[in-house]
């Protein structure tokens, strides 16, 4: 008798190790595949930037200073992602600011609104931002879920010892900064 | 701002409903065969027996068809819709910026990229497709990708990829069926008591017994109630689904003034829509076929009105 008691405890242990582990994972697997989107679009925009600079170089007939500003910290986002998406976050959160600089820039000039090329590129970084912002959104959302799954009771005596360690927020800090120097590869 | 990721614990809640549905389904068509079997048996007899032979065999019969149709229209379902709205697939070159929003949404809702059609035609409207989210497709009308600008367009869009996250498509796909089943069985039932009551009545009538009588009376009652109270049923199910699918649109933009002003304009619009039956008219973002929806009662209506619909938007920070 007792050893069916025994056995039933250790079941029904083991079933909800399962459980949370599984719940755990899925949590993770979500959060990881929507980190790797924010790298690919990452990645998108810095292809992006250089085309959409030189068409509006070639419609204006003269560089314009936040054309520089926009390449300078276009530049200084790919040198430091090297470092992965993490360590570039301040990187890509002053090219976030250049980049509406020059989308302001394109929406005040009726010569360049006007232009096929410049309006499907405009589009295209739009929608580019547009993607960075809702995959850094789903991001934290996934991780705020997966913490609070692996933080609650009863989940919390396990997760730690099965390896499931807490995942970090990705912030974009909002405010305006100082482009950075940069060493030109 | 609204809360976490609430789409992904609505996706369980819907997986979880659909089942519980088609469990009911089953268990309802079931109980129908029985009837049916257990009236035809007593009407040739003229006994109520406890157990039915005939009511089993029906039994068995219709909780084989209601699987079986289940899965058929599970399978089939969208692929139907989007024939009878004649949306076409398209490329993103064909419309780069509806591409992008399509893409952008999917990302916000972390499903994989749906199908992207358009149905030509100037009526102001679009629907999701699809039973899940791998074979999802969003179709939107030529005349809402000339009318809406970028922010009202993303907001439609992300109406429509909330029903797929939500997994409404699937759910709304079962509920058509089990009301579409009873329905059928509703009117086989009617049918069959005809053709007993006209077989009694030419047999002779000292001989009929109460006990089949009132089985015969229960009978015509639920088969004339069924069908009535499963299609109230369904349309509070779509209503429902409408609001969550508004509020979850607002958690992936983060912006429900793109939606307001969309919906705004989709009321305003009157062109008539071809293609579009009252089968098919619970999957639009708002109901196609209006003139019908301003006769018929709340009740029994797909979509909540969109004034209250505007109104919920705007409490969730508009």
């Amino acid at each position: 008798m007792t050893l069916w008691i025994v056995l039933g405890i250790v079941v029904l242990i083991v079933l909800w190790l399962i459980t949370t582990y599984n719940g755990l994972v899925g949590g993770r697997t979500q959060a990881q595949a929507a980190w790797s989107q924010i790298d690919v679009q990452l990645k998108r925009r810095h292809d992006l930037i250089p085309n959409l600079v030189q068409v509006v170089k070639d419609a204006m007939g003269y560089e314009q200073e936040t054309l520089t500003k926009v390449i300078q910290a276009r530049n200084a986002a790919v040198a430091a992602s090297a470092a992965g998406p993490a360590q570039a976050a301040p990187a890509e959160a002053a090219l976030t600011q250049a980049t509406r600089g020059l989308l302001g820039l394109v929406e005040s000039y009726p010569q360049l609104k006007a232009n096929e090329n410049v309006k499907q590129l405009q589009e295209e970084l739009t929608s580019t931002e547009n993607k960075i912002a809702f995959a850094r959104q789903f991001y934290n959302d996934s991780v705020a879920s997966y913490n609070v799954r692996r933080q609650s009771f009863p989940a919390v005596l396990a997760a730690q010892s099965l390896g499931f360690g807490p995942m970090e927020l990705f912030d974009m800090p909002e405010t305006e900064r100082e482009v950075p120097k940069v060493v030109l590869r | 701002m609204v809360g976490t990721t609430d789409f992904v614990a609505a996706q369980r809640v819907n997986r979880r409903n659909t089942l519980i549905l088609l469990a009911m389904l089953t268990v309802l068509a079931a109980l129908f065969g029985y009837l049916i079997g257990w009236a035809l048996q007593s009407e040739a007899t003229d006994e109520v027996a406890a157990v039915s032979t005939f009511g089993l065999a029906a039994a068995g019969a219709m909780a084989a068809a209601s699987i079986g149709w289940s899965g058929l229209s599970l399978a089939f379902g969208g692929n139907l819709v989007v024939a009878m709205a004649q949306a076409r697939e398209i490329g993103k070159d064909d419309a780069p910026q509806l591409f992008n929003i399509v893409e952008e949404m999917s990302i916000a809702a972390g499903v994989p990229m749906p199908k992207v059609r358009v149905m030509e035609t100037e009526a102001l409207n679009a629907f999701a497709s699809g039973t899940s989210t791998t074979n999802a497709s969003i179709s939107v009308t030529r005349g809402l990708l000339n009318t809406l600008d970028r922010d009202e367009l993303q907001g439609v869009v992300a109406h429509e990829m909330a029903h797929i996250a939500n997994l409404d498509t699937r759910y709304m796909t079962v509920v058509g069926v089990t009301v579409g089943l009873i329905a059928l069985v509703a009117d086989m039932i009617l049918r069959t008591l005809q053709w007993g009551s006209f077989s009694r009545s030419r047999r002779d009538d000292d001989k009929k017994s109460s006990g089949a009588g009132i089985l015969v009376i229960l009978l015509i009652v639920v088969a004339i109630l069924a069908p009535l109270a499963a299609k109230a049923v369904q349309m509070a199910v779509s209503r429902q689904r409408e609001y969550l699918a508004d509020a979850t649109s607002v958690q992936f933009t983060r912006n429900p003034n793109g939606l307001i002003s969309a919906l705004s304009k989709l009321a305003a619009a009157a062109a008539p829509f071809p293609g579009v039956s009252r089968a098919t008219q619970h999957l639009f973002i708002v109901n196609p076929i209006q003139t019908f929806t301003a006769k018929s009662s709340a009740l029994l209506a797909t979509h909540p009105d969109i004034a209250d619909r505007i109104a919920r938007l705007r409490n969730l920070g508009g």
